[in-house]
């Protein structure tokens, strides 16, 4: 488990972290447990910048990170898993950022009770970011993607 | 002993066993729907997983999410609290397929005590009484007409299924049966997915009293003394106490044999709970088996000294029991009140909203189980608990006395309480003679009033 044996924050925790830092109207997040003290600051550039702490951040991509757009599309995890963005362990990825995708193409994997779940695009789009890692657990509801519709 | 536990419930039943598992040095893992991800719980687990969207089904009874989260974060057992997923024999029995451990009885007598009238044969081929009635479940109305000749009017038709006082008629003349029949049997079959009833003689003024229970997986079995919860409203426990006032010592020895009479007989193993209906004659009748912690279960924590989770876990783990029924003393007297979000001066309809103060009482022998903090906000979409209020006292009237304080101090506002309700019940002759039955509320207390009161 990524950071399960870290003392105080586990990654999943710093990722909560992230996502509240980045959900609400802050710039600014602080948290200390145990030894360990995470400050998580929203720059206008990164739409949530992952502590140095943390686990590698999700999949760089080739091309610049562009600025975040409010209509871009989440796509959400529809149930807890284990996320794989290839079919297989030696396939390459069902999507890159920057891919343009179709409503109802398959995006990712997440493997539940020993069952493999298509995840599909919900609508048309460009890939703008991939947000979990390779093989990361994910609960219900997480965002795995960003689609541009407009893209 | 594990590892690590995930706390398959939410609210104070989840924090409750959280404490446990810290104590114990066992990590945690909370999971939660979306409508809780403010809660307490999350905030206190080590770990917490989002399993679904607010509805229970597609959440807290979400197996497969639940489940996936156990495998991912690398759990080792699992509490299931009460209600939820905490009686189904099929999740019990995927845990064990899955190499988790369910932290209560093996899925075979959860299965044996959840249908009624199978755990009626069972109790009485253990020698266990039960109230007269139908031997097994009735297929048609002429087989009920029969029962009913021979046990009489009025009788109880009742769901194989039930609980919590679903599916459930009173029936007081023949030309009422078969509609009756009809009606429970609907609601039987939306509520629990079977239509299979069974009947009961109906008991007028009955005491509800249930034996507390502890057995490990090496055949070895205690009880923990007994309780009173008469005090119900529409079939759901209100104030609970320890010890059941006024049972003469040969009931009391009476009811402990039969309660482990019924453990030794089902193989159960873990905490449970054997509950019985006492009449004034002190006849007494085996109701149903909950294989569970139970919401009341402070109360019997109060008088032993004994931390009931600690003792399931230690159970689930292989543990044999650290003491014998010689070892078990009971000291003094404890009430527990539940503090539900409740409107009294309107039928008592849910209200559910924000929290704006909440300034629990404390002090000497008071404890207080809750996952309301200032500022929470009660969903909508579980049930209306927001706090249990145990007070402890070397005889009753010390433990009433202590209640009546304690609840005095308790300030919710935002949000309409159950705490006058209690401080009528609490205030009522009749209660502080002890004489308490299951249809209390309606012939003691004045509800009508109560609502004026509040309003």
């Amino acid at each position: 488990m990524s950071g399960d044996e870290r003392p105080s924050l586990n990654f999943e925790e710093i990722r909560e972290l992230v996502r509240i830092a980045s959900e609400a109207d802050i710039t600014e997040l602080e948290v200390e447990a145990g030894h360990l003290r995470v400050a998580i600051r929203k720059t206008p550039r990164a739409s949530a910048p992952l502590p140095p702490a943390a686990s590698p951040t999700p999949t760089p991509s080739a091309a610049p990170l562009e600025e975040p757009s409010s209509h871009w599309v989440p796509v959400a995890a529809p149930m807890v898993g284990t996320f794989y963005r290839a079919p297989g362990p030696d396939q390459p990825p069902f999507v890159q950022e920057g891919d343009r995708v179709e409503a109802g193409q398959t995006l990712c994997v997440i493997e539940a009770m020993k069952m493999f779940n298509e995840i599909p695009a919900e609508v048309s789009g460009r890939v703008v970011r991939v947000l979990v890692e390779n093989g990361a657990p994910v609960e219900y509801g997480q965002p795995l993607f960003l689609i541009d519709p407009r893209g | 002993m594990f590892r690590k536990i995930l706390v398959a419930n939410r609210g104070e039943i989840a924090v409750r066993v959280l404490r446990t598992c810290r104590e114990l040095g066992i990590r945690t893992v909370a999971v939660y729907s979306e409508a809780d991800r403010d809660s307490l719980p999350v905030r206190l687990a080590d770990e917490a997983f989002c399993i679904g969207p607010p509805p229970a089904a597609d959440s807290y009874l979400n197996v497969p999410n639940i489940l996936s989260t156990a495998e991912l974060l690398g759990v080792d057992a699992i509490h299931p609290g009460y209600g939820f997923l905490s009686e189904d024999p099929r999740f019990a029995e995927i845990c064990r397929d899955a190499h988790i451990v369910f932290i209560g009885p093996p899925p075979e007598a959860i299965e044996a005590m959840g249908n009624k009238a199978r755990a009626r044969e069972i109790a009485q081929r253990a020698g266990v009484p039960v109230v007269p009635g139908s031997p097994g479940p009735v297929r048609n109305e002429r087989e009920a007409q029969q029962v009913a000749a021979r046990i009489g009017y009025p009788l109880l038709v009742k769901a194989s299924a039930g609980g919590g006082g679903r599916g459930m008629r009173v029936v007081h003349n023949q030309e009422d049966l078969a509609r009756a029949l009809q009606t429970a049997q609907q609601e039987a079959r939306s509520a629990f997915g079977s239509g299979e009833l069974y009947l009961e003689k109906y008991l007028r003024e009955p005491r509800h009293v249930e034996v507390q229970v502890l057995a490990d997986s090496r055949g070895n079995a205690v009880h923990l003394g007994h309780r009173e919860c008469s005090i119900q409203r529409r079939h759901q426990k209100l104030l609970e106490e320890a010890p059941a006032p006024g049972l003469s010592p040969r009931l009391q020895a009476q009811l402990y044999r039969a309660a482990l009479r019924l453990v030794q007989a089902i193989g159960y193993v873990n905490a449970g709970t054997v509950e019985f209906l006492v009449d004034r004659q002190d006849n007494f009748y085996f109701l149903e088996m909950n294989t569970r912690i139970q919401v009341e279960h402070p109360v019997t924590e109060a008088i032993t000294g004994l931390d009931l989770v600690a003792e399931q876990i230690r159970i689930a783990a292989g543990e044999r029991l650290r003491f014998r029924q010689q070892d078990v003393q009971f000291r003094g007297h404890a009430l527990e009140c539940r503090i539900n979000a409740e409107d009294p001066a309107h039928d008592f309809r849910p209200s559910p909203g924000r929290v704006v103060s909440f300034v629990p009482p404390g002090g000497f022998g008071v404890r207080v189980d809750t996952h309301v903090y200032a500022g929470y906000t009660i969903p909508p979409y579980y049930d209306s608990l927001v706090a249990k209020v145990v007070a402890w006292g070397r005889d009753r009237a010390e433990a009433i006395a202590r209640m009546e304080r304690a609840l005095r101090e308790f300030e919710i506002t935002g949000i309409r309480t159950t705490i006058p309700l209690h401080r009528a019940i609490l205030d009522n002759a009749f209660f502080r003679r002890g004489e308490v039955y299951t249809n209390f509320l309606q012939r003691r207390v004045d509800l009508g009033q109560l609502a004026r009161g509040s309003a």
